[in-house]
C-alpha cells in the first residue's frame, strides 16, 4: 500500500460545517437590503443610494489601504468592511455629502477596527464609532434631513399644513427631533397615525433606519439562518420599554423611532462587540436599551442608540467573564 | 418519564445511509493477525505465549496483573509467529503478537452460562467472568468492562444504561447489532445488570434508528426484569455517557465524576452483545462488528471481523477503493483518529473506519466572537477563550475555565465559521494541564 505519502494526518473533528465568515457577512448584507431599498424610495434614489455607495467604497478602500500600509494580508475577503460600510451608510442622513461618508468610512475602519488589530479585536462597533465621531464633529451635516414630500413631517411651529407643493424632496424634521422639542402629543395632533408611519417607514430619518418592518424582516432572515440570536434585541426592547414607561413616555414610539430597531437588531448584535454567553447578552441588551431611553429622555441629543451601544461595548470584556454554569453543577 | 435533553449539541449530516441497511457480513478467518498488546484504556499487556506456540481461537494469549486491564485472546487458531512492533491505530506503533493461521480452526471456549443461572450466580462471579472474557467497551474508548461494573465501597448502582445512541456520523455497527442480535444484547445486559447490581435496565437509542428501537422492544418483551427502551432525539453528542445519563434519567454527572457517582453504569450495546455471545457459546471477545465506510470505498459495509485483521484486508474484502483516500479515520469523523497507513490492525476499540477524499477544510479567519462554540458546547464551556488561553500557553487560566471538563466531542471546531481548530487547542491545553499537575506543580 503506497498511500502513506498522500494521507492527511490531523486531529479530530474531521468534519466541518459549511458556515464561514464571508458567508455570514453576506447574509447580513442581504438582511439589510430591504431597508436600504426602502431608504432609496423614501428619500429619493440618489439621496439614499449615493451616501450608501460612498460609505461602502470608502470602508473597502480604507481597509485595503490600511492592510497595504501595515503590510498585513489584505482582509477584504472576510466581508466585514462591507458590512461596516453598509451599516455606516444606512445610519447617515439622506443626501449626506460625499466627504461625510468618506470621512465616516475612514474613521470606522481605521479608528474603529484596524487600530485594535483588525477583525475580531475591536472593542467598539466600527460603524457606531464613525457615527459618534460624525455626530460630534459635523452635527449640522448629520442633522440635516430631507425626504420626499409624501414622507416628510409637517413643521409644527410654522403651521400644520405647511408642506410645499410642486417639489419632490423637502427638508424636514424627524419624529425624534419633533418629539425632543414638542413632545409626542404635539406630533399626534398633526399626524395621528405617527406610530403606523414609524412602523412602516413613512417618516424622515437616516437612510436605513426608518422602516421598522423591513428591518425586522431582515432580522427574521438572520434568525432563520441561525446567524443571530433573539436575546439581545428582545432585551434591548425590554430595557427601552421599562425606562420609557418610567419616564412617562410612550414605549411604542421609542421602540419604533430613530435607530432603535436597526441598533438593536443589527448593531448591538454585532458578534465582535457583544458578549458570547446568554446571561451576558441579556445584560448587554438590557443595558443598551435602558441607556438609549435614558439618553433620549434626559440627554441633549434626541437620539441615544449610538452612545448607548458604545457604552455597553466597553463592558463586554467584563461581561464575558460571566461564563455559563458548567455541566453537572447545580445553579446556585 | 419525559425524555429530557441537554443544552448544546449539533445536527451534523449522518452519512449513515451508506451502510445502515447493510446486514453484518462475516469476515473469513484470515491468514495472519496482528494483535497489539494494548487493546484498551489501561495498562499494556504481557504476552503469555512465545514464538512457535500453537494457540486456539479464544485462547488467552496476553494478560497483566493490573485492575484496569483486560486479557487478550487469540482471534484465530494457529502458530505464534513472534512479537514485533507494528502500526497501532492510537499509539503510532506498538508491540504486537503475530499469529499465523494453521487452518485447524480449533476453538477454546469457556463454559456457557444458562439463562436461568444468571440470577443464582454472585455478582463477583460475573465480574471475574467478564474480565476473563477480555470484555472492554466496544463503543470506542475500550474501557475494561469489569472495572465499570465494580462499584467502589459505599457506592451503589441502581440503573444499567445500554448506549445505543451511536451519534457519530457514518457509523452503523451498533445499529446493525441491535437489529440483528437483539437477543444477545438482552442476554448480555442481564449479565451486566447482575454484575453491577442494578435494578433497572434502560436502553437509549436515537430516534433515527426506528428499526433498532423496534427490535430491542421486541427482544425485551419476553424476558424478566424492569426494562425500558427510550427513543432519544438524534443530536450529537447524544451518545456521550454524561449526556445520555442526563437525557434518560435527568441526573447530571458532576465535573470530574463518573457515571457511578450518580448510581449508573453505562455500557455500549455491542459490548452487551458480545457478553451475550460469550454466555451462549463460551467464546471470549475475539471478534467485533465495525463499519467500513466513506466515499472512497466501492461497497461500504458492516463487518464482523476477528481482532488483528488489517485495514487493507478489510478494504480488499469489500471490493477495494473507488478512489484514493486522503484521510483514513479510525472511529467516527467527530472524535476518530486519523491514520497514516492501511496496515493498522483492528483492535477492540475499532468502531469503524472512514476512508474519505473529502477533507472538509476551512479557510482560517480571526475569531469573530460569534459565540457558536459557546452555545453549542455540550459541557457549557467557552471554547473560543479556552483555545486562546491554550494558544498563549496560559494553562492556569485554561484550567480555571474548566478545560478539563472538555469531552473532546469536536463540536466547537465543527461549527466555527472562522475555521479555528478549537478542539485541538483545548486538547493541547488539557494534556499540558495534566502533565504539569503530574510533575507536582500547581
Amino acid at each position: 500500500m503506497e498511500e502513506k505519502e498522500n494521507l492527511i494526518f490531523s486531529p479530530s473533528p474531521h468534519l466541518r460545517d459549511a458556515t464561514n465568515v464571508p458567508w455570514i457577512m453576506r447574509q447580513v448584507v442581504f438582511a439589510l437590503l430591504p431597508a436600504s431599498v426602502w431608504g432609496m424610495f423614501v428619500f429619493g434614489f440618489w439621496n439614499g443610494f449615493l451616501p450608501l455607495l460612498w460609505s461602502v467604497l470608502s470602508c473597502l478602500a480604507f481597509e485595503y489601504l490600511d492592510c497595504m500600509i501595515f503590510r498585513r494580508p489584505i482582509s477584504l475577503r472576510d466581508g466585514s468592511a462591507l458590512v461596516t460600510g453598509m451599516l455606516l451608510g444606512l445610519s447617515l442622513p439622506p443626501g449626506a455629502p460625499f466627504w461625510l461618508a468618506v470621512a465616516g468610512g475612514g474613521i470606522a475602519i481605521i479608528l474603529g477596527k484596524q487600530i485594535f488589530g483588525g477583525l475580531g479585536q475591536n472593542i467598539f462597533n466600527p460603524a457606531l464609532v464613525a457615527r459618534a465621531v460624525l455626530l460630534i464633529s459635523w452635527p449640522r451635516a448629520m442633522y440635516t434631513w430631507v425626504a420626499r414630500v409624501n414622507f416628510a413631517l409637517p413643521d409644527i411651529e410654522s403651521g400644520i399644513a405647511g408642506l410645499p407643493h410642486g417639489v419632490d424632496v423637502v427638508t424636514t424634521a424627524t419624529p425624534l427631533g419633533l418629539w425632543e422639542t414638542y413632545g409626542l402629543a404635539a406630533i399626534r395632533e398633526v399626524e395621528p397615525s405617527i406610530l403606523w408611519r414609524l412602523f412602516t417607514g413613512q417618516v424622515p430619518g437616516s437612510i436605513g433606519e426608518v422602516s421598522a418592518l423591513l428591518l425586522l424582516v431582515g432580522f427574521a432572515y438572520l434568525l432563520w439562518r441561525g446567524i443571530v440570536e433573539w436575546d439581545i434585541p428582545a432585551f434591548f426592547a425590554l430595557g427601552l420599554t421599562v425606562i420609557a414607561l418610567a419616564g412617562g413616555e410612550n414605549p411604542f414610539f421609542h421602540l419604533l423611532a430613530g435607530s432603535a430597531v436597526i441598533g438593536a437588531c443589527f448593531m448591538a448584535t454585532d458578534y465582535v462587540t457583544s458578549p458570547m454567553s446568554r446571561k451576558a447578552r441579556i445584560i448587554f441588551g438590557l443595558g443598551a436599551g435602558m441607556l438609549t431611553a435614558v439618553i433620549r429622555i434626559l440627554g441633549a441629543y434626541p437620539e441615544g442608540v449610538t452612545f448607548a451601544i458604545l457604552t455597553m461595548n466597553v463592558l463586554v470584556p467584563l461581561l464575558d467573564k460571566l461564563i455559563p454554569v458548567r455541566f453537572g453543577v447545580k445553579r446556585t | 418519564m419525559k425524555t429530557l435533553s441537554f443544552r448544546g449539541g449539533i445536527h451534523p449530516p449522518t452519512f449513515k445511509e451508506k451502510t445502515q441497511e447493510q446486514p453484518i457480513r462475516s469476515f473469513p478467518q484470515p491468514e495472519k493477525v496482528y494483535l497489539p498488546l494494548l487493546q484498551h484504556t489501561g495498562a499494556p499487556l504481557e504476552p503469555l505465549v512465545k514464538k512457535g506456540d500453537k494457540v486456539k481461537r479464544g485462547q488467552k494469549v496476553a494478560d497483566v496483573h493490573a485492575f484496569v486491564a483486560a486479557p487478550l485472546h487469540a482471534s484465530i487458531a494457529g502458530t505464534v509467529a513472534g512479537q514485533q512492533d507494528y502500526p497501532h491505530p492510537v499509539r503510532g506503533t506498538f508491540s504486537c503478537l503475530v499469529i499465523e493461521n494453521d487452518g485447524t480452526n480449533e476453538e477454546e471456549k469457556a463454559e456457557p452460562i444458562q439463562e436461568n443461572e444468571i440470577e443464582s450466580k454472585e455478582p463477583g462471579f460475573f465480574r471475574d467472568w467478564i474480565r476473563e472474557g477480555g470484555m472492554v467497551g466496544l463503543g470506542g474508548a475500550a474501557f475494561p468492562t469489569h472495572v465499570k461494573v465494580t462499584p467502589p465501597e459505599g457506592k451503589t448502582i441502581d440503573t444499567l444504561i445500554l448506549n445505543g445512541a451511536e451519534c457519530e456520523p457514518y457509523l452503523t455497527s451498533d445499529h446493525r447489532v441491535m437489529v440483528e442480535r437483539s437477543k444477545l444484547v438482552v442476554l448480555g445486559a442481564r449479565i451486566l445488570c447482575r454484575a453491577c447490581g442494578a435494578k433497572k435496565i434502560l436502553i437509549g437509542i436515537e430516534n433515527n434508528k426506528p428499526e433498532s428501537i423496534a427490535a430491542m422492544r421486541e427482544a425485551v418483551s419476553v424476558v424478566p426484569g424492569e426494562w425500558e427502551i427510550r427513543s432519544l432525539p438524534a443530536k450529537y453528542p447524544q451518545g456521550s455517557e454524561k449526556h445520555l445519563i442526563l437525557s434518560l434519567l435527568g441526573r447530571a454527572v458532576p465535573p470530574g465524576g463518573l457515571p457511578l457517582d450518580v448510581g449508573v453504569v453505562v455500557s455500549n450495546v455491542q459490548t452487551a452483545a458480545y457478553i451475550g455471545r460469550m454466555a451462549q457459546t463460551g467464546l471470549p471477545l475475539v471478534d467485533r462488528v465495525l463499519t467500513l465506510t466513506g466515499d472512497c470505498l466501492v461497497s461500504p459495509a458492516n463487518l464482523e471481523v476477528p481482532l488483528g485483521v488489517r485495514l487493507m484486508e478489510l478494504v480488499e474484502f469489500c471490493g477495494g477503493l473507488s478512489s484514493e483516500p486522503r484521510k483514513i479515520i479510525m472511529g467516527g469523523p467527530m472524535t476518530g483518529i486519523a491514520q497514516v497507513t492501511m496496515e493498522i490492525p483492528v483492535i477492540k476499540g475499532t468502531s469503524g473506519f472512514v476512508l474519505t477524499c473529502d477533507l472538509y477544510e476551512k479557510h482560517e479567519y480571526p475569531c469573530i466572537r460569534c459565540g457558536r462554540c459557546v452555545t453549542t458546547c455540550p459541557m457549557h464551556l467557552v471554547p473560543s477563550d479556552l483555545a486562546k488561553f491554550s494558544e498563549f500557553r496560559d494553562f492556569d487560566q485554561a484550567r480555571d475555565w474548566y478545560a478539563l471538563d472538555c469531552i473532546e466531542c469536536g463540536i466547537c471546531a465543527y461549527g466555527c465559521p472562522s475555521g479555528i481548530p478549537l478542539t485541538q487547542h483545548i486538547k493541547y491545553a488539557k494534556a499540558e494541564i495534566i502533565r504539569r499537575s503530574r510533575k507536582g506543580g500547581k
